[in-house]
This record gives C-alpha cells, structure tokens and sequence, in this order.
C-alpha cells in the first residue's frame, strides 16, 4: 500500500461520469464563445445550409443516372434564362441544369475539402510532430523539405502535379494534399517545440511519466487549437483552389462540380447569359467565406486562456 | 561532517558536479564542482542570486538539462533511497525516528549514469520536485486531479489495483489501463461489459488515491477540487496541487525550485508551513532552493551559498547567520533591509556577477570583494572546514598556497 493515508472522500469528481460532465462544460464554453461572435454564427449557418444541401442532395434533385456527379444534358433547352420551368436557375450551353450543378457540386466540394484537409492534417501533424519532438538532423532534414514546399506557390505547384498527373478530379484532390501538408507540418512542429519548453512538460518527466504519455496528454491537446483553426481555414481554401484547377480544365469535363460550371457557363457572360457562371461562382465565394468566418471565430473561441471570461 | 540528529545518513551526495553550457560566446561553466550531501531527513537551503547555478544544481538530480546545449561535464550524484530500517526491521525506532525507514547505502545510485528508464521509476516516485510557477507547471488541458492521478498510476499500479478489490495478477487491458500503458484496442475492450466495471473500480480507487493526496494539503473539499482545471485555482491553490502531486508517492526527496516566489507572503507563510509539516511527518529531504536569505534561515537546517557556479560556504543554518565567513554571504546579509535601516539606503554588492565563459583560476569573488589580495587573484580557494560542520571557500580562514591572506580587520579595496 501507499503510505498516503486515505481520507474518506467519495469518489465523485474523478468518475467517468463527471469527466464527462467537464468535457460537456468545456465544449459547452467552447459553443459559447463561438455563439457570441455574429460573424461566426453567419459563417455557421451558411455551413449548416451546405452541408444540409449536400446531405440531402438526392431528394432535392434526382440524381442523374448512371453517375450522378455527371451534369445531367437536356439537348432540348440550351441557354434558358432563370425561372425556366424544370430549370430554376437556367441551362449553360450544353443545356446543363444550373441548379443541378450547385446542388451536386456540394457533395464534390465536401468530397474534396474533407479528403484534402482529412490527409493533410494527418500526415503534416505527424511530421510536425516528429521533427519538434526529435530534433536535431531529422528535424533539419524534414524542415528543409517542407521549406522546398513552401517555396512554390500553393495553386502553381497544385496546377503542376494535377497537369502531370492528367485531367481528373482525383487528381485535383492527390495535388493539393500533396501541396497543402507542409502548413500543418510547419504549425505543428513550431508548436511542439513551444509546449516542450513549458514547465508541465518538465513536471510530467519529473512525476516519471513516459515520452509516448507525455506526447499524448501534455504536448498534443495543447497544440491542437491552431491545427484546427487552419483546418477549418483550409476547408475553404481547398474548395477555392479546386475550383481554380478545375476553372483551367484540370478535371474532367461535365462533372457537377463549381469550378467546372463556372468555366462552362464563361463564354456566354459575355451575351448575357450571366447565369451559368453567377450561381456556382457564389457557392465557391459563400463556402470559402463561411469556412474563413468559422475558423476566425474558432481561433478566439478555442482559446484556453479565454474561456469563461 | 557527523550531526548526531540526523544518525550522518545522507539521502543525497552530489561530489564534483559540473555543468556547462555551449553559448556563442563559449563554453559557459554554469556549475562548476559543486559538492555537498543531503542528510536524511534535513532541509538544505540552497541559496544565491539569479544565475549562480542553484536551480541548475537542482534539475541536475532529475536530469531536466536541456542537452544540448546543457553539457554534463563531469561529478556524480549519487542518490541512497529509503530502504526498511537496519535496526528496527521497520517497526520504528531512534536511528529512523519511527518511521521504520531510512535511507539506505545498498541502493545507492548515480542519478547521472543511470539508463534513462530507472531514472523514469524515480521520477515522482523517489524523488520530486515543485517548480517555481505553479500557473506554467500544470497542463491547461487536463483537470488537475488527471494530473496527480498520473504519478499513481505511474508508480502505484499494483496499490491501485489492491485499493479496487481485484486480485493482485490482474493482467490485460484492466493493468494497461491502472499503469497507463494503453495498447491499440484497449479502449474497445476497456468498454465490454466485465471489464468496463473492472475499470470503473479502478477509477473510483484511483480517485480516493488523488483526493486523499490533495487532503493532506489541507484544500477544502478535494473531490470537488480534482474536476477543476489549473486556470479555475488561484495560485496557492494550484501550488497544494503541485505539492499533493509532488508528495503523493511519499519522496525519499524533494527538490523545491523557489516554490513561493510566485506566490503572495501570505499564501507563502502557508505554503512554506505546509511543506514543513508534511515533510516532518513523513520524514522526506527538502532541498530549498530560493534566493530568500531570510525565508531560507526559517526553514533550513542547514544553508549553502552558492556563487558565480560554486559552493561558497555551506554549515547549519545557526553557524553560517551567526557567524557568516565568507565575504559573499556577509555581502548577501548585509544586503537585507531590517526594521532600523535608514529610508533609501540599501546597502548592496559592488559589482556583478561575472561571466562564466572560461573562468580563471582565482576565487570567483574578485573584483567585488572587498578584501581581496594577490592571493585571490592567483589562486582558486576550496571548500575547507572551519568547525566539523562549517565549511568556507576563502583564504581569509585559510592559508592560500601564495600571496598575502585577506584579513577582515582590513579591507583593501
């Protein structure tokens, strides 16, 4: 036995219960903080809806058979205005529906964003972590590595590997994981190597703890917040640039997708027909606005040091 | 060296440590041959101003250098855990002072060479430490009872197991889970049925272990205490936690890192009395580290001074206050303001401390001291005794090997 005497306290406050009280007590602060920001809460519904939009997709159009992320053609109304009976927001050239578009060009741009920043998040925060936690050579080879990276430009050095690769939307996807790592390497490692420095990381080795539990419970959860504030950045960003490489023609022509649509529909702004590229056009602007709102108001929320203030 | 007190056990005894450090500007000799022991049971107040190397001499029993740019140069530390006292076979008598334990020269290890997984099981288990900011040592993201539970569950998986009513061969997910080595599928397991009460059982042991730890630091309603998180305590609150933590394994030895400075006088007082009294009971070796000349003369029974990497003097707490020999810690006393010191007169030590890259081979002190000859500029005094217990570095009480002594009847300078 331990020499502690043990006096007779219940064992409340410790259970699995009560943690889990406090966890609900922090995301409730959490909740808050993002709630008393009107930019966020704008930013959060307009999410809420695309996300609703892309959920619910199938019952909101029919799903074009046999691939549903093919624009559906209706040879017979090419270039109808808005309002056009079967064709709320209008055809493009091809007599693809515009409102099709948007609403399956939600699930590919969920698709798209959840994948990209899923992986990149992953693989940057191991390495990040790696390199802070080791040091030394591995930490200077691997930084060095993402400082080539970080030396092309985002969408340049995407249109390079998605252009080599051929014109897919799988492709778009590897080109920008490939791109985009490097940030969560950069924030993770510079993380790491702040919270290794903090004296509860000296306490943790000095009550004996191991490296692996001290990685775990002392330096991760406290580098966490500015990894998902860029991830939610990033979900905004990641449509953005897609659509870009898409715009250019680096996906395969006729999918549902927005960047697709707005090149589509390009040629005939310039006779009016303003629809085909205007509806998609402002989908990429709210999604990638809405995810900026969001990750701003999380980055104050996030923060420790002012919750319940 | 003997004191009949304490049966001359020593806990700890550090012989020659040097560390240094790599700079731009060279090789920083932070400490340089600091030897002295801890005897059992004692409070060693080390004492210098910022930079002197106390809190490097500190950490070096943990072994929490930054390597690099911190070197090791050389010394020992050599650290004799408690072992079942030899006279009484733990039943308590004089030499152990009823504790039935005391510590031990057949378990003695040097904590500098040691492989790094022994010196794990004495972290928080053999020897703790309390740090200076109670608001930077505790992690922001866990309840401060997760964080005393660690050193449980860490270093008392088999109490922890007891306390819950399984058998002691308890093997599997429910062992990872009360020593806190989770395998991949663990949490799955941890979840079925049989093995979910199993681990509610060791969860409900391990928080009487945590509010038992945290009411010997005399908090109000510890239960309630272990849910909250560091930035929801006030200081005082967050350094009993430090303590329960540090203490909860019953340390042979505790390094205290200037644990009050961060703190109010009034929560200090506490604070300060709180480790008194928890360690007289169990018995534990503090080594007080603080620049607080007065805080140190309250608590220590004996004192070391230390200056510019080395151990100036060091006797009983009564022989160095009453009777201080070296010029520094004359220096340092006469420094602290009293009741009767004139308004806007602080006395102070010419001078500051001197650089550390590549030392010369005179007494550290020149150049601020003022009573220095030729024979401090060319010669490195030695710690020598001037009574049993009473040791000095400095010719005014020893013959240098050349030159002119200093004499206090004269100061040169």
């Amino acid at each position: 036995m331990t020499d502690v005497p043990h006096s007779r306290v219940d064992a409340e406050g410790m259970t699995a219960d009560t943690a889990f009280r406090v966890r609900m007590r922090r995301l409730f602060g959490v909740l808050q903080g993002l709630a008393s920001n009107p930019a966020t809460v704008i930013g959060l519904v307009i999410i809420a809806l695309m996300l609703a939009m892309a959920i619910f997709a199938p019952w909101i159009l029919e799903p074009n058979s046999p691939d549903p992320y093919q624009m559906p053609r209706d040879w017979g109304a090419v270039r109808k205005p808005p309002g056009t009976p079967g064709h709320l927001l209008g055809t493009t050239n091809e007599g693809g529906d515009v409102l099709y578009g948007v609403i399956w060009g939600s699930r590919t741009s969920l698709q798209l964003s959840l994948m990209v920043v899923g992986s990149t998040m992953i693989v940057g925060t191991i390495i990040g972590s790696v390199a802070g936690l080791v040091g030394g050579w591995v930490d200077e080879v691997l930084m060095r590595i993402v400082d080539v990276f970080l030396s092309i430009p985002e969408l340049i050095f995407a249109l390079a590997i998605a252009a080599v690769l051929g014109p897919s939307f799988g492709n778009i996807i590897f080109a920008l994981a490939v791109v985009l790592w490097v940030k969560y390497a950069r924030i993770m490692r510079a993380q790491v190597l702040q919270i290794k420095q903090n004296d509860y990381v000296d306490a943790a080795r000095v009550i004996g703890d191991s490296r692996v539990n001290i990685y775990l419970r002392d330096i991760l959860p406290n580098a966490v917040t500015p990894v998902t504030v860029q991830a939610t950045l990033d979900m905004g960003n990641v449509v953005l640039i897609g659509a870009t490489l898409s715009f250019i023609g680096l996906s395969e022509a006729g999918i549902a997708e927005w960047g697709v649509l707005v090149s589509e529909g390009q040629a005939g702004i310039a006779s009016g027909r303003w629809w085909a590229s205007t509806f998609p056009g402002l989908m990429i602007f709210l999604w990638a606005l809405s995810f900026n709102l969001v990750g701003d108001g999380l980055r104050d929320a996030l923060d420790p040091r002012t919750e319940g203030r | 060296m003997l004191d009949a007190k304490h049966g001359g056990a020593t806990v700890a005894s550090v012989r020659d440590l040097k560390v240094h450090f790599q700079s731009k500007r060279g090789v920083v000799h932070a400490v340089d041959g600091v030897s002295f022991d801890i005897r059992d049971g004692e409070t060693l107040g080390l004492v210098g101003e910022t930079g002197c190397g106390k809190s490097v001499t500190g950490r070096s029993f943990l072994r929490l250098l930054p390597v690099p740019p911190g070197i090791l140069a050389g010394g020992s530390v050599m650290f004799n855990a408690h072992a079942v006292c030899t006279s009484c076979e733990g039943t308590g008598c004089e030499t152990c002072e009823g504790t039935g334990r005391k510590a031990s020269q057949d378990r003695s290890v040097n904590l500098l060479g040691i492989p790094s997984e022994d010196m794990r099981r004495i972290r928080g288990d053999r020897i703790a430490m309390i740090f200076q900011d109670p608001g930077k040592a505790l992690n922001p993201t866990l309840p401060v009872g997760a964080q005393i539970a660690e050193v449980f569950l860490q270093h008392r998986t088999d109490e922890l197991i007891a306390l819950a009513g399984l058998p002691a061969d308890t093997v599997g997910a429910v062992r990872r889970f009360a020593s806190q080595s989770p395998r991949f599928g663990d949490g799955w397991l941890l979840s079925l049925p049989g093995v979910r009460a199993q681990r509610r059982r060791v969860e409900e042991a391990l928080a009487t272990m945590v509010a038992g730890a945290l009411a010997e630091t005399q908090v109000p309603n510890p239960a309630k205490l272990m849910a909250r998180y560091p930035h929801e305590l006030s200081g005082g609150m967050r350094q009993r936690v430090m303590i329960a933590q540090a203490l909860a394994c019953n340390p042979d030895l505790l390094i205290a890192d200037e644990p009050t400075t961060a703190l109010d006088v009034t929560v200090e007082a506490r604070i300060l009395e709180l480790i008194r009294n928890l360690q007289q009971r169990r018995k534990t070796s503090v080594l007080y580290i603080s620049h607080d000349l007065s805080l140190v003369r309250r608590i220590s029974d004996r004192v070391a001074v230390m200056y510019a990497g080395r151990i100036v003097e060091i006797g009983t707490t009564a022989e160095v206050f009453a009777n201080p020999r070296h010029p520094y810690t004359r220096g340092l006393m006469a420094a602290v303001p009293g009741a009767d010191t004139p308004r806007g007169k602080l006395a102070a030590i010419r001078g500051t401390v001197p650089e550390l890259v590549d030392p010369a081979a005179a007494c550290r002190f020149c150049g601020r001291c003022p009573y220095e000859t030729g024979a401090c500029r060319n010669n490195d005094p030695f710690l020598e005794a001037i009574t049993p217990s009473h040791l000095v570095a400095c010719f005014i009480d020893h013959p240098a090997p050349s030159g002119e002594r200093p004499s206090y009847d004269r100061a040169t300078a």
